[in-house]
C-alpha cells in the first residue's frame, strides 16, 4: 500500500490521461471477503487473550477499516451489532462497545473523503484522535455510573489499535493487491 | 461527537442517513447504558443475545477443550491399564489383595476428607467448570458452563475446596456468570472464627483482597484471623471459609479501622467449582431471611 498510494496523487495531473494504472487500486474488496474477515475477527475477540489490558480492540479496527474502504457494507448498523455482541460478551454495561464502536465509524466517515488521499501510516495517523475520543466517551461514562476509574490501559489499547492500521491495511487488501500484481506482471 | 462540525459540511452526499443513524445509535447506546447501570430491565435482551452468543463461544473454545477431552482420555487410558496390572496382581496372589484393600481404605479417607466441604455444607449442589473470564475493567466475574438448565438461579453461592469464590449474578439457560469475593459488588456476611464477632466482608480496593470497613476501635480483630460465613442473610450456608486477615488499620482521622484480608479459595487456580443450590433445596430458609 505503501508504494501503491503516493503513485496517484504525484500523477494526480496526469491521472486523467492513465486511468488504466489507477483502475486496480479502486477496485471495491469482495462483499464475502469483508464479511468473512468481520467474522473471523470478532471470533478471535471472543478468546481470552484480550484480558491483557492494555490489548488492541481488532475487531474495531476491521470494523472502522471497512466503514472507510468498504462503506456499502460496513456503517453504522454493524459497527452497532458487533458493539452489543460485544458487551454480552464482556458482560459490561450494555452500550459500552456500542458507543465505542458507532463513534468511531462514524470517525471513518466522515474522514472518508480526505483519508483516501493518503497512504495507510497517515490514515493511521488521522484515526489516533478518532479511537483516542471513540474509546474514552465510554470509558467517562461507565467510570460515571459504576463509581471507579479503571485506569489508563484503554489509552494504550488505543495506541496500539491505531499501530495496527497499516498492518490492517495489507492484510485486508491482500486479495486486490495481489490481482494487481498479477495485473502490472501481465503488462 | 468530534466530527460533527465536519460531518454536517462534507458529508453532504450520504449526509442525513449517517448523521441520523448516528444520533439515533448514539442516544440508543447512551439509554441502555444508562439502564443497564441502574435496573435489571434489560436482562431478557442481554439473555436472547448471550443464548446466540453461546454457540460461537463454544466454537471458538473448541480446539482448548479438545485438548482438555484428550487429556481426560489419556488418563482414562492409563488408568485402565493400571487397573487392568491390579487385577492381574491380584489373580496372581489373593493376599495382595487384603493390603490392596487396605490402601484404598486408607485413600478413601483421605478423599472424604478432601471432599468435607460438600458434607458439612449438606446442600445439593452443581459442578461447574469456567467457561471465560470476561474482560472487565470494572468488575471480577467469571462465566461458568452451566446455567438456569441446571438449576443455577442469581444469588447462589460458588465454592471451591478453600471456601467461598463468589456468587452467581446472572444467569442464562447455557452459562452463569458469577461475581468473585474480590468484587466491589460482592459483600459477604462473616463471623470470626475465633470468637464469633459477626461482619461484613467486602470485595476490596486491591485487587484479589477481601476488606472489612468500618470497625470501631475497640473491635476484637487480629492479623490471622479466619472469616467464616455466618449464614445471617440466609443466602450463604454458616461456616464456609472466606478470607484470613493480613492486617488491621487504624484510621486516627476517622477513628474507625479497616481490615484487608486475603480470600482463602483460589478462583485464578482451578477450573471447576460448586454452586450450591441454596434457594431451590430450601425454600424455607430463603423466605425467612428475605422477611426481616
Amino acid at each position: 500500500m505503501k508504494q501503491a498510494t503516493p503513485q496517484p496523487v504525484r500523477r494526480s495531473s496526469l491521472s486523467s490521461l492513465e486511468p488504466i494504472d489507477t483502475a486496480p487500486f479502486r477496485k471495491p474488496s469482495s462483499a464475502r471477503f469483508v464479511w468473512a474477515s468481520l467474522l473471523l475477527v470478532w471470533l478471535i475477540s471472543l478468546l481470552p487473550w484480550r484480558s491483557w489490558p492494555p490489548a488492541p480492540d481488532l475487531l474495531m479496527l476491521v470494523i472502522v477499516f471497512w466503514a472507510l474502504n468498504e462503506p456499502r457494507f460496513v456503517g453504522l448498523t454493524v459497527a452497532f451489532v458487533f458493539g452489543l455482541l460485544m458487551d454480552v460478551h464482556d458482560s459490561g454495561l450494555l452500550g459500552g462497545h456500542v458507543l465505542t464502536y458507532v463513534l468511531a465509524t462514524y470517525g471513518a466517515i466522515v474522514l472518508h473523503k480526505r483519508l483516501q488521499l493518503f497512504g495507510s501510516v497517515v490514515q493511521a495517523i488521522h484515526m489516533l484522535p478518532v479511537f483516542v475520543v471513540a474509546m474514552m466517551i465510554p470509558h467517562l461514562l461507565q467510570s460515571w455510573l459504576m463509581g471507579a476509574w479503571p485506569g489508563w490501559d484503554w489509552l494504550w489499547s488505543a495506541l496500539i489499535t491505531t499501530a495496527l492500521w497499516p498492518v490492517a491495511d495489507i492484510l485486508l487488501h491482500l486479495p486486490q493487491r495481489r490481482e494487481d500484481e498479477i495485473n502490472s506482471g501481465a503488462a | 461527537m468530534q466530527g460533527q462540525g465536519h460531518g454536517t459540511i462534507r458529508l453532504f452526499k450520504r449526509g442525513p442517513a449517517a448523521e441520523v443513524r448516528l444520533v439515533v445509535y448514539v442516544v440508543l447506546a447512551l439509554s441502555m447504558m444508562v439502564v443497564d447501570a441502574r435496573w435489571r430491565v434489560l436482562d431478557p435482551a442481554r439473555q436472547v443475545v448471550a443464548v446466540a452468543l453461546y454457540p460461537f463461544q463454544r466454537l471458538v473454545m473448541l480446539p482448548r477443550d479438545l485438548m482438555a477431552g484428550i487429556d481426560n482420555w489419556t488418563n482414562a487410558a492409563s488408568l485402565v491399564r493400571s487397573e487392568k496390572e491390579a487385577l492381574q496382581s491380584q489373580r496372581i496372589e489373593l493376599a495382595q489383595v487384603a493390603t490392596h484393600a487396605a490402601q484404598l481404605a486408607a485413600e478413601n479417607q483421605q478423599l472424604r476428607r478432601l471432599l468435607g466441604v460438600v458434607e458439612q455444607v449438606r446442600q445439593s449442589s452443581v459442578a461447574v467448570e469456567v467457561l471465560y473470564e470476561p474482560v472487565n475493567a470494572f468488575t471480577r466475574h467469571l462465566v461458568l458452563n452451566k446455567g438456569s438448565d441446571s438449576g443455577i438461579a442469581p444469588g447462589m453461592p460458588v465454592i471451591d475446596e478453600g471456601g467461598i469464590v463468589g456468587q452467581i449474578v446472572r444467569v442464562t439457560p447455557f452459562t452463569s456468570e458469577a461475581a468473585l469475593v474480590t468484587d466491589e459488588r460482592v459483600s459477604v456476611p462473616v463471623q470470626v472464627l475465633r470468637n464469633g464477632l459477626r461482619l461484613i466482608a467486602f470485595g476490596g480496593n486491591a485487587s484479589g483482597k477481601v476488606e472489612v470497613r468500618y470497625l470501631t476501635g475497640d473491635t476484637d480483630l487480629k492479623a490471622g484471623d479466619v472469616l467464616v460465613t455466618s449464614g445471617v442473610g440466609g443466602l450463604f450456608p454458616a461456616g464456609l471459609p472466606v478470607a484470613q486477615i493480613d492486617e488491621v488499620r487504624h484510621d486516627p482521622a476517622t477513628g474507625f479501622a479497616m481490615a484487608e484480608a486475603t480470600p482463602l479459595s483460589h478462583p485464578e487456580r482451578y477450573r471447576h467449582f460448586l454452586v450450591l443450590l441454596v434457594g431451590n433445596s430450601d425454600p424455607a430458609t430463603e423466605s425467612e431471611s428475605s422477611s426481616p
